[in-house]
């Protein structure tokens, strides 16, 4: 049988690829961007990353109860995963200030509907669809940030002549920490087993590729 | 029966039968022509925009070949092409490979590397099934690109198309057919120089290395590979003999390149973060190239290259100044 991750990957491949090849992504791979859209794209994503714990939480609090549960290991693999990810969301006002933003600027920022679509699915797939969903955000949002996040922030860094990890911090750090991230979330997808949550992590892995596609492609 | 692969095609149930079903799937990646005079199927391999080998890319192929093996005696010639401008492949997708090679996942790696046999080794059985192969290559043809040309019957390359194993540069190395079959085709010392070396080479070299068996003009492609069809067609029960019998004297193992493809995935699951980053430089490359820039991979690749020779250059220079005499250099 083969193992949710692979089948998982599989699944989801054309929706990757789908943001990778979407000329907006591969022309800020290759080029980088103005400061202005860097601002513009650092803002959404501070309002992703504030939202992402607290998705966390709500898909975790709904993971059965003392007396039945069966995503014990998930519930406990996504209290580390909020461990790892706290405070993260100060990292993209740092960059954000480096770049000429303040902090509370940055906070009285009011998303774009793309931003606001990506966290609202979130929320109501944690909720309503299946807790194991939020699995599907973490794939997505991993895959962007180890995959792409990396060349993404050397292109930032060369268009925008910014030093080391001044004003990339956020995005750099994660193309490497988010590949420890990525073995252990394969780790706990290969034990999702049950059909009806395997079908709501590809369908939240593709949702979020799509809205985080049309939030790259707003600014 | 098992569970569908990943990225397998949906609709890869049943057969397709006769021209109609040949060419009436909706395939993403692929274009079919059918030339009925010459009983030709032609696929143009259109991987927008970064021409690779995707999973759905290889679904695709491999249900079309397939198709193919499932109807015998119908096709009669089998040619690819690509459409993709100054673009033949640029082999595996790099991204999926990182993805892979970062979650750790060698089975999925595996799984991809056997997939890419599947379409070599249907290629090396070509002629059993009565069907001589051309492949016209007028661009870029980099790594898994490569591999997957050396299979074919006939192998054209346009003046300025470039093309070699860039695997090293990074750490790995090309794992699905280079070795088998340049070293059938080229012998063993070329085979060593092009995959340990990592370099491009231009499609007169490759001719010399007899990895291509016609070099056309720029421009030129498309003519010569219909004169180069229509040449074997009067002759194509004898030339598939003979081809069926040259595969015999000199065979290439399926065994051999399953586990080369094991060895290829260990390989890649050892990749560091710079082997990593290094790979993401030739995929930044790639989307700088579809989209619209002069340069590309291959430009990349030279800088890689450059920069290995400087590397090489300036720790000889560091261990001389340092005093640290390389005695065995000395002699």
């Amino acid at each position: 049988m083969s193992m949710f991750f692979a089948d998982l990957v599989g699944r989801t491949d054309e929706d990757r690829r789908a943001f990778e090849t979407h000329p907006v992504v591969l022309d800020a791979v290759a080029h980088g961007m103005t400061v202005e859209r860097y601002r513009a794209l650092l803002l959404e994503l501070y309002h992703v990353v504030w939202h992402f714990n607290p998705v966390c939480a709500a898909a975790a609090s709904r993971m059965g109860t003392p007396a039945h549960e069966p995503q014990q290991a998930i519930r406990h693999f996504l209290y580390e995963h909020m461990h790892e990810e706290t405070g993260h969301e100060t990292w993209v006002l740092n960059d954000l200030e480096a770049i000429g933003v303040p902090p509370a600027q940055a906070r009285a920022h009011q998303p774009t509907v793309h931003t606001l679509s990506l966290n609202g699915y979130n929320y109501w797939a944690a909720d309503r669809r299946h807790p194991c969903s939020v699995l599907g955000m973490l794939y997505a949002l991993e895959v962007v940030a180890s995959v792409y996040g990396g060349p993404f922030a050397s292109a930032i860094r060369e268009s925008l002549l910014l030093e080391g990890d001044h004003g990339v911090s956020f995005i750099d750090s994660h193309a490497t920490m988010d590949a420890k991230h990525m073995a252990e979330l394969r780790q706990v997808l290969n034990q999702v087993r049950e059909e009806a949550a395997q079908a709501a992590i590809v369908e939240s892995v593709r949702v979020n590729f799509h809205h985080f596609t049309r939030i790259v492609e707003g600014v | 029966m098992g569970p569908p692969e990943p990225g397998a095609t949906p609709a890869a149930t049943t057969a397709a039968v006769g021209v109609a079903g040949l060419l009436g799937r909706p395939y993403k990646t692929i274009r079919l022509e059918w030339t009925s005079d010459l009983r030709l199927l032609r696929v143009r391999m259109c991987v927008r925009p970064i021409q690779c080998y995707s999973l759905a890319a290889m679904g695709e192929l491999k249900q079309m070949l397939d198709d193919i093996s499932a109807n015998p005696g119908l096709v009669r010639h089998f040619v690819m092409t690509s459409d993709v401008p100054q673009v033949f492949n640029f082999g595996g997708d790099l991204a999926l490979f990182v993805l892979l090679v970062r979650a750790g996942d060698i089975e999925s790696l595996e799984l991809y590397g056997r997939r890419c046999v599947d379409l070599v080794w249907w290629m090396e059985n070509a002629a059993n099934l009565g069907i001589h192969t051309t492949v016209l290559a007028q661009g870029d043809t980099l790594g898994g690109g490569l591999e997957s040309v050396l299979p074919f019957h006939k192998v054209i390359f346009e003046r300025g198309a470039q093309a070699g194993f860039p695997e090293v540069l990074f750490n790995l190395f090309p794992g699905m057919g280079a070795w088998d079959f340049t070293i059938r085709k080229a012998g063993f010392a070329v085979a060593n120089e092009m995959i340990l070396s990592g370099r491009l080479y231009t499609a007169e070299e490759l001719q010399y290395r007899r990895l291509v068996d016609v070099v056309a003009e720029p421009g030129e492609g498309e003519a010569t590979l219909d004169r180069v069809v229509r040449e074997v067609d009067p002759r194509h029960r004898g030339t598939i003999a003979a081809l069926r019998a040259q595969r015999i004297a000199a065979p290439v193992r399926h065994e051999s390149l399953m586990q080369i493809v094991k060895l290829w995935a260990d390989s890649a699951m050892g990749l560091t973060d710079r082997d990593l980053r290094l790979m993401e430089r030739l995929a930044r490359a790639q989307a700088r190239k579809a989209g619209g820039a002069e340069e590309g991979a291959v430009e990349e690749i030279k800088r890689l290259e450059l920069e290995n020779a400087w590397g090489d250059r300036r720790s000889g220079f560091e261990r001389r100044a340092a005093g640290g005499s390389d005695r065995r250099m000395r002699g």
